[in-house]
């Protein structure tokens, strides 16, 4: 390969490494086009070590450089991969054969971060440094890191300007003869059983223990603070450590300072701005942010303690249930949805009003996830809102809204049951039919009844019509065998199958019914010449004669 | 032959170390026609084969108190830290300083070999027994001890680096202290670059740092006890096995331990007297004033957890004496005892931080040693012991040759047998310093020189400064 080759292939490693750094910034790990652009990646530096054990790469301010080629060169402020590294301090980077897909990939990570944006505490040489790689090295300029250059030498001078003079060493040299003696010099060995108790200590080390142990000490410290200010950034520690707490999704911590806040809250002695402060920290449990992050939680593969799900749930109050409904939306597990559920099945029994604020989400789904959830709450108060639901241009949540509204048994929402008997939707107007049941009213009954007798019914489905006989015939009563057996008589020139249709329905009905003074018209309709007649009729029969025979 | 590899990445030194410590612990007992011993040379030709079949060749070097294989150095690791020790022993007994394995080498070849390392251990002159012997071996090769400077090409001189490294950081300490102080942010990351210059400073020349610790006469000295205490807790953590990222979260925490006493009085801290009651009141609260200044400085966030936490507790005692004083018992976390060790040692053997009148080293060390188990973690004073030595790099020792000396650096193998600078005659008249390995022998096998009696080095001002500076 020469030389000219070789600046090829190198301008090709640099400008993939610039599309590896927008994909990975785009893809997940899983995502087959972040493992292509890793294997591509590595595959240009292959060649290039196909015969040189080394590239070095010079960084300047808007350039790369390849040994005297420049290999890249951009004035932009955005996007410059020679001023991402420049800025940080790294002057060259060193890649040699032997390098590995793994360190490849790693390296990519690093800089894929956007040292801008995030809040990285790292530049780009700690992460490289922390990583150690052992086929990526780095020169970085460190002359940003000196602070006094002058300061050594003044250090120097001074500690030389108290150098002894040569009779301090003739003074401890007689005084050295005067020393005690030394006694025997115990020598103590490292044992096996050291190194064994050393790496127990070291494992016991948890990162995630530490922010309990330091909300404990704020606790003790606040209860100490002697000016007012040393109280107030105590108070604002204890914030801040609760809100990392729900940012990391630890909530044993979280828990753990409500509970260390209601206590001394409740303290008789407690002056009155304690009480006040710590009940402003406990209401952080139901802030925005807090939910946000700890429902994040419920949604992540995080193992969640039961224990403290319900304690923290304890500590919410009304103002949680806005956010909690934002939650809902975002949840993207059944597992965590549920969750956020159950919180608001309890939570939303304290503030309705605040809860059917949800119906009006934008997303069909969390609407039908408040009425499931008003359904379990259980409370009438939820009625004059369902019924707009009832409404609601999604199908799902006009199922959900008429099943709930028929639980709710309130004589308010009949209207609007009636008005859903003509829903667009079949399951709609089936629910509408059993919520009706589910009312098992008089004028319930003659709403039905009414449907049923309207001139056009005869023309929906079989199936539906038979839904609504059905429905019919939770009433056992006169009005209704009576309207059956009615049915079962009539007739007409036009439309027959339609009535036929009907007949059939009465048929089945009046025989679940177990009306056997019915069995002599039914005997009627058996051999009609309409096929599906004949067999609801002698179903029908069946069940009365079997009936009557037991 | 190539002279970069890849070996730092396998586990080729922790086996290497492991495997070659078992087969001499071994053979000194057994014959080499032991089981345990041919398994082990079985287990060590398989571990070489591959190695020298892909470099051509195997090197171990010995050079400082460390190994290096095929010139990567090996890490100072909790997995083989007892065959470490032994083996630098070994090595250090017959003045070995590498072996090289070849291509060609053959089981034969090693158990010869390992017969003559054995044998050479009883003769008066153990490296050119072993050497001779070797001769006739064409694929081993051994060699005598190697010095770092040896190692280092060019004009790259280590001690200016670590003196550089060591002022800068100093002089960061009284900048990010002196900003705080004036309200101004500060960020992290240059602390964090700081820390890691003085890790990587620290794997590759703990003794010279270590050194620097032990000059004391600074007019800034809280600045410099900041430093020292960082110095001390990433090289006790180095010994404790930690990886570089927690040697820098170690050496952050250690650097901003004491930040509190920004808010005690200068005239307090600067007092030539001790302190009286009142005073101490006030300093006894510099702990809690640590943890609300990095907090105020960083938020919370895991660095800031761990400082804040190390800050409040580092004059909390191993056994929860000490203060501030807490309503329930916790225990101190790990990266509070090392802090505490490393700041009790600084604060002991100067007199700026805590008493006024400074310990010698060796002193302070044995006042450390009678805390053990109460005040001091026990554990980790062994460590802390096995790194600084017996004698502690900055004591001032009278031989049996009547000279006197500064211990330079520590010898792992034999802990009673430092390195010193020989810094007077026998006459007690001042001399240029020359350096003096005390576990160094005569041609009759008795030790050259000995420590015979420690003197405060503080009370004339002798110190390793014209050694190091
Ligand atoms: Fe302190
Ligand atoms: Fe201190």
């Amino acid at each position: 390969m020469n030389t000219f080759e070789e600046t090829a292939i190198v301008k090709e490693i640099i400008q993939t490494l610039i599309k590896a750094k927008k994909t990975i910034r785009t893809y997940p790990e899983n995502n087959p086009v972040y493992s292509k652009i890793i294997a591509t990646t590595f595959s240009k530096f292959s060649v290039f070590f196909i015969s040189n054990e080394e590239l070095v790469l010079k960084i300047k301010l808007n350039e790369i450089l390849f040994g005297s080629e420049r290999v890249y060169f951009n004035q932009e402020k955005e996007d410059n991969l020679a001023m991402f590294f420049f800025k940080d301090g790294i002057r060259e980077l060193q890649f040699r054969n032997g390098l590995t897909p793994q360190e490849l990939e790693e390296f990519l990570k690093i800089i894929t971060l956007d040292f801008e944006r995030e809040a990285v505490d790292d530049d780009i040489v700690t992460l490289l440094w922390e990583k150690d790689f052992q086929d990526i090295k780095y020169v970085a300029d460190e002359n940003f890191l000196v602070e006094d250059e002058e300061y050594g030498l003044k250090a120097e001078n001074e500690i030389k300007g108290k150098s002894p003079a040569s009779h301090e060493f003739q003074r401890a040299y007689t005084d050295a003869f005067k020393a005690e003696d030394l006694g025997e010099v115990a020598v103590i060995n490292l044992t096996e059983e050291d190194l064994a108790r050393l790496a127990g200590e070291i494992n016991e080390d948890n990162a995630e223990d530490k922010l309990e142990k330091l909300s404990g000490l704020l606790f003790d410290i606040l209860f100490i603070a002697e000016r007012p200010s040393d109280y107030e950034d105590l108070v604002n520690f204890i914030k801040e450590a609760m809100q990392y707490a729900a940012r990391s999704g630890d909530l044993r911590t979280f828990t753990y300072i409500l509970r260390r806040l209601r206590k001394y809250s409740g303290d008789a002695g407690i002056n009155e701005t304690y009480r006040k402060h710590f009940s402003s920290l406990i209401s952080l449990a139901s802030s925005e942010e807090s939910i946000k992050h700890i429902s994040g939680i419920f949604d992540s593969e995080i193992e969640t303690d039961d224990s403290f799900l319900n304690e923290y749930t304890e500590f919410l109050d009304r103002n949680a249930v806005s956010p909690l409904i934002s939650a809902l939306g975002e949840m993207k597990t059944i597992k965590g949805r549920r969750k956020v559920i159950s919180i608001l099945v309890d939570l939303g029994k304290k503030d309705i009003q605040t809860l059917v604020k949800g119906l009006k989400d934008s997303r069909w789904y969390v609407v039908r996830n408040i009425i499931y959830i008003l359904r379990h709450i259980g409370d009438k108060k939820a009625v004059e809102y369902l019924l707009n639901s009832a409404r609601h241009p999604d199908v799902r949540v006009r199922r959900e809204a008429i099943r709930t509204l028929g639980e709710l048994k309130s004589i308010h929402t009949l209207q609007a049951l009636r008005h859903s008997l003509d829903d667009p939707d079949l399951s709609v107007r089936k629910a509408s039919v059993e919520a009706l049941c589910s009312i098992g009213s008089d004028t319930a009954k003659r709403i039905i009844l009414a449907k049923i007798s309207e001139k056009d019914f005869g023309e929906r489905d079989f199936d539906e019509k038979k839904a609504f006989y059905e429905g019919l015939s939770a009433w056992d009563d006169p009005d209704v065998s009576e309207f059956m057996i009615k049915t079962l008589a009539r007739t007409s020139l036009f439309k027959k199958s339609q009535m036929d249709e009907d007949k059939a329905c009465a048929a089945h009905c009046l025989g679940l019914m177990g009306k056997k003074e019915a069995i002599p018209s039914i005997e009627k309709l058996k051999d009609s010449g309409n096929r599906l007649l004949n067999d609801y009729a002698i179903n029908a029969l069946k069940r009365l004669e079997y009936d009557r025979q037991k | 032959m190539t002279d970069r590899n890849d070996i730092g990445k396998t586990d080729a030194p922790k086996n290497i170390i492991n495997t070659f410590a078992v087969i001499i612990r071994n053979a000194q007992i057994h014959d080499l026609n032991n089981i345990a011993v041919k398994n082990a040379v079985e287990k060590f030709m398989a571990i070489l084969n591959p190695i020298t079949a892909k470099y051509g060749i195997l090197t171990l070097d010995l050079i400082g108190e460390f190994f290096f294989i095929n010139q990567t150095r090996i890490r100072y690791s909790m997995e083989y830290l007892l065959n470490f020790d032994f083996l630098l022993r070994e090595f250090k007994k017959r003045k070995l300083g590498s072996i090289a394995f070849n291509n060609t080498l053959t089981t034969h070849d090693l158990q010869t070999f390992l017969s003559l390392f054995i044998s050479s251990a009883f003769s008066e002159e153990p490296f050119e027994a072993l050497s001779e012997g070797t001769r006739h071996i064409v694929s081993i090769e051994v060699g005598p001890p190697k010095t770092l400077r040896d190692r280092e090409e060019g004009e790259y001189d280590i001690r200016k680096t670590v003196k550089e490294t060591y002022f800068n950081a100093v002089s960061f300490t009284k900048g990010v202290m002196n900003r705080i102080k004036s309200g101004e942010k500060e960020s992290i990351k240059k602390a964090k670059r700081i820390v890691e210059s003085i890790v990587d400073i620290m794997l590759e020349q703990d003794e010279l740092l270590i050194g620097m610790t032990a000059i004391k006469d600074y007019d800034e000295y809280t600045y410099h006890h900041s430093v020292n205490v960082s110095i001390l807790s990433v090289t006790l953590g180095h010994r404790l096995g930690l990886g570089k990222k927690a040697l820098t979260e170690l050496g952050l925490v250690a650097l901003f331990h004491d930040i509190g006493k920004l808010e005690v009085p200068q005239e307090i801290l600067n007092k030539p007297t001790n302190f009286n009651e009142d005073e101490w009141k006030i300093i006894k609260k510099h702990p809690i004033w640590s943890l609300r200044a990095i907090l105020k400085l960083k938020g919370i966030d895991s660095l800031s957890i761990r400082a804040a936490i190390v800050a409040f507790e580092h004059h909390l005692n191993y056994d929860i004496t000490g203060y501030p004083k807490l309503s329930r018992l916790v225990k101190t976390d790990l990266y509070t005892r090392v802090v505490s060790i490393a700041d009790q040692y600084d604060g002991m053997t100067s007199s700026r931080v805590y008493a006024r009148i400074a310990m010698a080293p060796d002193k302070a060390l044995s006042v450390m040693t009678e805390r053990a188990g109460t005040q001091i973690d026990p554990l980790l004073f062994k460590f802390f012991v096995n790194m600084i030595g017996v004698f502690p790099i900055g004591s001032l020792v009278l031989l049996d040759t009547k000279e006197l000396g500064l211990v330079y650096g520590n010898n792992t193998a034999f802990p009673d047998r430092p390195r010193v600078m020989i810094v007077t005659d026998s006459n007690g008249n001042r001399i240029e310093g020359h350096a003096a390995d005390l576990s160094e022998k005569d041609g009759s096998g008795r030790y050259l020189r000995k420590i015979i009696k420690t003197i405060d080095p503080n009370k004339y001002s002798i110190n390793l400064a014209d050694y190091l500076l």
